[in-house]
């Protein structure tokens, strides 16, 4: 056991976390140059087209070190994306070590930090290196200033990198074979592995990426999980290098897969702890959880009749995400559809993306939202997912709402507009690091609502893009929250319904009954648009009816042209979701999106 | 017998207008060239289709067929008579611009057999034709067509076209004015399309020129209703309006979806339910014309779909719609079909049925396509 050695990197997006690893796996011979080209760790095509990894895999490196002797290193990687923050703990508990890689031209961010403290946490030994030294705009030593005030190391520590042109790949392993402690855990011991991740196989099932922490599995034994204890039989054991190398068993301290038959991605959850079903350890590994969705939305088929259509393609494509939640809802306006949870935001866009392109669904997604906590008067808690389902304003006695603490990292000379932006998204200020005279590290708490939605762009256009954001959710607190109706042509739509803080009731009113009005087309009738809290209208404008489309002349007997011309204003109706008799566009479900406060 | 119009294509202009789309060259040399290819083109056609046909219309379109000299009208019209049987009292009409006539051309165009002469006034207003650059002016405009009628060409009718940028009401109510004033019996009044690839297309993206809003636009247009209606014209189609017994022939054959063959560059054609278009360039017709007898660049056998759709939007956008007669042509009950949707429309007055006759209301021509769309919108 004293040979492994489990580690991860820590990077911000872009910062070279891939090329990092490519340059390990390539110095190791796992795998050759031509392979490394494509960055293996990010998979999936959204995440590459994103540059983000999504689901975290491990790969294992054999190393023969200075001192002679033959190592096994486990790289684990990491989600780089805060909605997937329970995942990123977990890959961090099943290591000893991270490497913290810092871009010389960007210096340190956000998303650094937030995962940098988790590792701290996590116990981990942290083996600082500078990537991108090669560049011109490289500002080594101001970026060697920010790692020393955050970890507390010395300058000769940190290694100086450039992972492009294969320069300090060697140092770094040398650093983490010397660094890194080996695992501790007893072979003998009753059997407790973590599970760090899982996938989907549609011919394996379930297959789980552990490590383990204590005893030894092997193929053929009975096994089980904490979180549900149903029982398996272990059919293949191996590690992980490009792809599977069957193995037959794995021992404490090493990091491998398990197949065991598992059906359903849920049952494999990550950070859940397997364990044998004779002689099993008695107590799961510390920090599972089991993670909740924390935004919520409607999704609907465009054409009512696809109900079905939808429902298969969000139970395939649940195979493979287990974190995505839904139960079947309706809706007064949009019939037939689906309540799902995400993570957060990403996490919803890369659902309704990957539905639309893999699964060739036609959707429509109403405004994503918090959950809320409602108390009534009577006593009774209300858990409401769904602005449509709000308890009417007079049962309520008070509700609560999501708080997040967040971290922004920004240039000092942003601080102020940044603070401007936080107040109007209710930011309770905490307080301000300086990580350099002219780096700021900046900690509110917000309501997870406001920033759901449009923070983390406006962040980059105030900031120029060089600001950075991090949250974590903190529990629930009070707020002062109204539901707002929207009603077309006298009815209520549903679907529209949004929850708001009180004192930004009326400008909201107003602005999505005129974002509204912007977006639905003209009809052959009038559309009245009001916004109403309970049953007083705090907003109202009308969109006048159509009064002239037809084109005036069918020259010279072209009749094909004029009927192509009808054919393609029929296609864009198509894209339309009749609510009534009104015909409203996919995009105008999300209008409030597209509001500026 | 297949009652057929005819349609020719004359694509030499003196120079383009700046809202104009249509294929046009300005170059006058290939005129002979052209002619020859005509002659062709109508004789290769005429052993596929003059059996059992009578000719109802001639139409010259253009281009500006005004610009031809008289003789070379007389040829084609005689070619047309050579090869086809056309009937006595069918309508010939040739498209006109004022400025390329005088009163001794008109007569021996009357001559060679024209019998209907339609005019691209456009506006009676010298500010508006300079902005579209017409060549003439107000004046000559009325000139054209009092010497049109003085020649012996009584069937008159008048283009114009409305909501061009800035224009009033009451300017476009003198246009209207203007118009009834002279003897015509017939009147096409469009509003300005901005078509891709014209120079006013690219006027308006460059800011130079602003299109006015959909209100005004349909404000003119319910005026231009009222105001032709009051004056003893009645619309015939969203934007023709006719005299009684004065309805152009030769539209109406397209959208009664009769037959039609079109001769020369760019011409559309459709019979026995085959549309077909030819190349709209000069040089391609020719070659075209030359190595197979005919110039067809494309064609579509239309689905019965199509077919359906294609007559209920031709009907709508007329005379209306015979509910019977489209039961008959294409036994299906499509009334039944949409009859929650027609009464809807019925009831928002878009839609008037008389007996088993379904016709737009004038509110209802001016947002004909979006019923269609919604009407049309079966699949």
């Amino acid at each position: 056991m004293q040979y492994y050695r489990n580690f991860c990197i820590i990077a911000h997006i872009d910062h070279g976390k891939s090329t990092i690893a490519d340059g390990l796996l390539e110095f190791t011979h796992t795998i050759s140059e031509r392979e490394a080209k494509e960055q293996l760790l990010d998979s999936l095509d959204l995440e590459r087209e994103r540059g983000i990894t999504i689901k975290s895999h491990a790969i294992q490196m054999k190393y023969i070190a200075s001192d002679k002797q033959d190592y096994t290193l486990n790289l684990i990687d990491t989600p780089g994306h805060v909605d997937f923050s329970y995942e990123v703990s977990r890959s961090l508990a099943a290591c000893e070590g991270a490497i913290l890689v810092v871009d010389a031209a960007q210096g340190v961010e956000a998303q650094t930090i937030s995962n940098l403290y988790m590792a701290i946490d996590a116990g981990l030994e942290i083996i600082p290196v500078i990537n991108k030294i090669d560049l011109p705009s490289a500002m080594v030593d101001s970026v060697k200033h920010q790692i020393i005030d955050l970890i507390g190391c010395k300058d000769e520590d940190i290694i100086l990198a450039s992972a492009k042109q294969r320069i300090g790949i060697e140092q770094i392993l040398e650093t983490i074979v010397r660094k890194i402690p080996p695992p501790i855990g007893d072979e003998k011991a009753p059997l407790q592995a973590l599970i760090f991740d899982s996938v989907f196989d549609s011919y394996r099932g379930a297959i789980a990426y552990i490590r383990l922490v204590n005893g030894t599995i092997k193929e053929k034994e009975e096994i089980t999980f904490f979180a549900h204890r149903k029982k398996y039989l272990a059919e293949e054991i191996g590690t992980l290098r490009l792809g599977r190398i069957k193995t037959g068993e794995l021992q404490a301290g090493n990091v491998g897969y398990l197949i065991a038959g598992v059906k359903e991605l849920r049952d494999t959850k990550v950070g859940d702890t397997v364990t044998h079903v004779r002689h099993g350890a008695e107590k799961p590994l510390p920090g599972y959880k089991d993670i909740k969705p924390m935004v919520f939305s409607g999704l609907y088929p465009t054409d009512t009749d696809d109900y079905e259509d939808l429902r298969d393609a969000l139970e395939k494509y649940r195979l493979n995400d287990s974190a995505l939640s839904y139960v079947p809802e309706t809706s007064a306006a949009l019939g037939f559809g689906f309540r799902c949870g995400f993570l957060g935001m990403l996490h919803m866009e890369i659902v309704q993306e990957r539905l639309e392109r893999e699964f060739d669904q036609s959707i429509v997604t109403t405004l994503p939202n918090v959950e809320y906590w409602v108390y009534t008067k009577k006593g009774e808690r209300v858990i409401v997912d769904n602005p449509a389902e709000m308890p009417p304003q007079a049962d309520i006695d008070r509700v609560e709402e999501p708080f997040v603490k967040a971290q922004i990292v920004t240039p000092s000379e942003y601080v102020g507009n940044l603070m401007q932006l936080a107040m109007d998204k209710r930011g309770l200020y905490k307080n301000t690091t300086y990580l350099d005279p002219t780096r700021a590290d900046l900690e509110f708490e917000f309501p997870l609502s406001e920033i759901i939605f449009d923070f983390y762009d406006k962040l980059k256009s105030i900031s120029r893009g060089y600001a950075s954001f991090d949250y974590e959710f903190i529990g629930y607190r009070e707020s002062d929250l109204v539901k707002i109706d929207i009603i077309l042509n006298g009815d209520k739509v549903d679907a529209l319904s949004i929850i708001v803080h009180e004192k930004k009731s009326y400008h909201w009113g107003l602005k999505v009954c005129s974002k509204l009005k912007e977006l639905i087309p003209r009809q052959m009738f009038e559309v009245a648009i009001q916004a109403a809290i309970g049953t007083k209208v705090i907003s109202r404008t009308n969109i006048k009816a159509l009064r002239k489309n037809v084109l005036a002349k069918c020259y010279g007997g072209d009749i094909t042209r004029k009927r192509k011309l009808l054919e393609k204003q029929k296609e864009g109706k198509k894209r339309m979701k009749q609510v009534g008799n009104i015909e409203i566009p996919q995009e105008a479900f999300l209008a409030v999106l597209q509001i500026e406060d | 017998m297949n009652e057929t119009a005819i349609y020719i294509h004359i694509p030499f202009c003196d120079h383009k207008c700046i809202y104009c789309d249509f294929y046009s060259i300005i170059n006058y040399d290939n005129v002979s060239s052209y002619l020859a290819s005509l002659k062709t083109e109508i004789n290769y056609y005429s052993k596929k289709f003059s059996n059992d046909r009578k000719i109802i219309s001639i139409f010259f379109g253009g281009g500006t067929p005004s610009y031809m000299e008289p003789q070379y009208i007389q040829q084609i019209i005689d070619i047309v008579k050579e090869n086809f049987f056309v009937a006595d009292e069918a309508e010939i009409t040739l498209e006109t611009n004022p400025g390329t006539v005088d009163k001794e051309k008109l007569i021996e165009f009357k001559k060679s057999g024209i019998n209907r002469i339609s005019i691209g006034v456009q506006s009676f207003d010298d500010d508006e034709l300079k902005f579209l650059t017409r060549i003439h002016n107000s004046e000559t405009a009325v000139k054209t067509v009092r010497d049109s009628f003085e020649s012996g060409i009584e069937n008159i009718s008048l283009d114009l076209i409305f909501n061009l940028p800035k224009q009033s009401k009451q300017k476009w109510l003198s246009n209207l004015e203007k118009a009834v004033a002279l003897p015509i019996k017939h009147l096409s009044a469009y509003s300005l399309i901005l078509e891709p690839g014209t120079i006013l297309n690219k006027m308006v993206m460059d800011g130079k020129v602003k299109m006015q809003s959909e209100e005004h636009d349909a404000d003119l247009y319910e005026m231009t209703i009222d105001f032709l209606t009051q004056n003893g014209y009645e619309q015939y189609e969203v934007s023709n309006f006719a005299k009684p017994g004065y309805q152009c022939i030769h539209n109406i054959a397209y959208w009664e979806y009769n037959d039609y063959i079109g001769f020369g560059t760019s011409a559309h054609s459709f019979v026995n339910g085959e549309r077909w278009w030819n190349y709209s360039s000069l040089n391609f017709y020719n070659a075209a014309v030359k190595a197979k007898y005919n110039a067809v660049c494309g064609s579509e056998k239309l689905t019965d779909k199509q077919k359906l759709e294609e007559y209920v939007m031709l009907s709508l956008r007329s005379e209306g719609l015979d509910i019977d007669a489209l039961k008959n042509r294409f036994d299906l009950n499509w009334f039944a079909e949409n009859q929650k949707l027609i009464t809807q429309l019925i009831e928002e007055k878009y839609l008037i049925l008389t007996d088993s006759f379904l016709k737009l209301t004038p509110k209802g021509y001016a947002v004909c396509d979006e019923i269609l769309t919604k009407i049309v919108n079966r699949d």
